[in-house]
C-alpha cells in the first residue's frame, strides 16, 4: 500500500472519535490527532487497536508512542505492513 | 515553578469490554502494574477502573512534565506506577477543594524518566479525577471537578476555563486573569498581563471537566 492509500483509509479509523469532519476530510501528514482532529486523548488507544485490527498488525509500545499526528500514524502502519 | 497535571475519565464513556482485553490494556499498563492490581487491588476495584485510573495518573504526569520538557512524548509504558493506596470509600461526593484532607482519595507514586511524581485520584461511579504533583504535599492544591451540560469539546474547554477564572476571582479579587494556550498546547495563566508564578492544568472527558493548580502566596 502507498502512504496515500493508508492516509485515505485512516479517515475511517479516526472517524468514530472526531466531530471535526471538515478537518478529517482534509487530513495531511501534519494533522495532529488531538489539537486538530479534537480527538480526546482517552481515545488514542482505541485508534491504535482499530488500526491493528484493520491492517492485521501489532503496534508495539514504542511505535504507539509515535502516533501523535497523521504522518506518524501512516509511517508506523507502513512500517508494520512492510514487516509482515 | 512547581509542576502540576490533572486528568478526568468519564467512566460511562469507556468501553468496558474493550478495556479488559489484553490487547487494549497492555497499551496502558505494564506487567508490574498488572501485578500491583492482582496482588492488592483486585478485591476492591474493577479491573477496567484500574486501567483507567492508571491512564488518568499517567496522563496527569505527562501534563505535569510536558510544561518543562516540550518535546516529551506521552508514553504510558514508560510512565510507571510504583505504589497504589486505595481510599476506604469509593463513593466520594466532594467535587471541589483545597488539598485532599477529609476526601477519600487513591494515592500513588509514579515514575517518568528520572522524575518521581505523586498523585491523588478521586474514584466515583461516574468518573476518575487525578491530580499529579512533583511533591507529595497537596495541602495547597486547588481542584474542582464538575459535570457540564455539553460533551462538545469546545464547550467543555470554555466551561473549565470559566470554572478556573471564577475560583481565581475568589482567591485574588483585586487581580485580572486571562488564560492563553502555549505553542506546545498547555495552558498559560496571565495574572495582570504577566505569566502567573503557578501553572494550571485542565482536563475534560465527555460530560466532566476539571482543573488543578497550586496558587502562589
Amino acid at each position: 500500500m502507498t502512504r496515500e492509500e493508508i492516509l485515505d483509509e485512516l479517515k475511517s479509523v479516526f472517524a468514530p472519535y472526531t466531530t471535526n469532519k471538515e478537518m478529517l476530510a482534509n487530513i495531511n501528514d501534519q494533522t495532529d490527532l488531538i489539537t486538530d482532529l479534537k480527538i480526546n486523548s482517552a481515545n488514542l488507544v482505541d485508534i491504535i487497536i482499530d488500526a491493528e485490527a484493520k491492517y492485521n498488525i501489532e503496534i508495539d509500545y514504542d511505535s504507539a508512542d509515535k502516533m501523535i499526528n497523521v504522518g506518524s500514524c501512516v509511517d508506523v502502519i507502513a512500517e508494520k505492513l512492510k514487516q509482515k | 515553578m512547581p509542576g502540576i497535571g490533572n486528568d478526568v475519565v468519564a467512566l460511562h464513556a469507556i468501553n468496558v469490554d474493550r478495556t479488559i482485553q489484553y490487547r487494549f490494556y497492555s497499551k496502558i499498563i505494564v506487567n508490574s502494574e498488572k501485578l500491583i492490581y492482582d496482588q492488592s487491588l483486585a478485591s476492591f476495584l474493577p479491573f477496567e477502573h484500574f486501567v483507567w485510573l492508571a491512564w488518568s495518573i499517567k496522563e496527569s504526569a505527562y501534563k505535569c512534565l510536558q510544561r518543562y520538557q516540550h518535546d516529551l512524548v506521552f508514553s504510558p509504558s514508560n510512565t510507571l506506577i510504583k505504589q497504589v493506596q486505595l481510599p476506604e470509600s469509593r463513593y466520594e461526593s466532594t467535587t471541589e477543594g483545597i488539598g485532599f484532607d477529609g476526601v477519600s482519595v487513591c494515592k500513588a507514586v509514579v515514575n517518568s524518566g528520572h522524575h518521581q511524581l505523586f498523585s491523588r485520584s478521586i474514584i466515583t461511579k461516574d468518573y476518575i479525577f487525578s491530580v499529579v504533583n512533583d511533591t507529595d504535599v497537596f495541602s495547597k492544591t486547588c481542584w474542582n471537578i464538575k459535570k457540564i451540560g455539553s460533551n462538545d469539546r469546545e464547550e467543555q474547554s470554555m466551561a473549565v476555563r470559566e470554572m478556573l477564572l471564577h475560583k481565581l476571582h475568589e482567591l485574588y479579587p483585586a487581580d485580572q486573569f486571562k488564560i492563553e494556550k502555549s505553542l506546545f498546547g498547555f495552558p498559560v495563566l496571565l495574572k495582570n498581563s504577566t505569566e502567573a508564578d503557578f501553572p494550571v492544568s485542565f482536563a475534560h472527558h465527555d460530560h466532566y471537566a476539571g482543573y488543578a493548580f497550586v496558587p502562589d502566596n
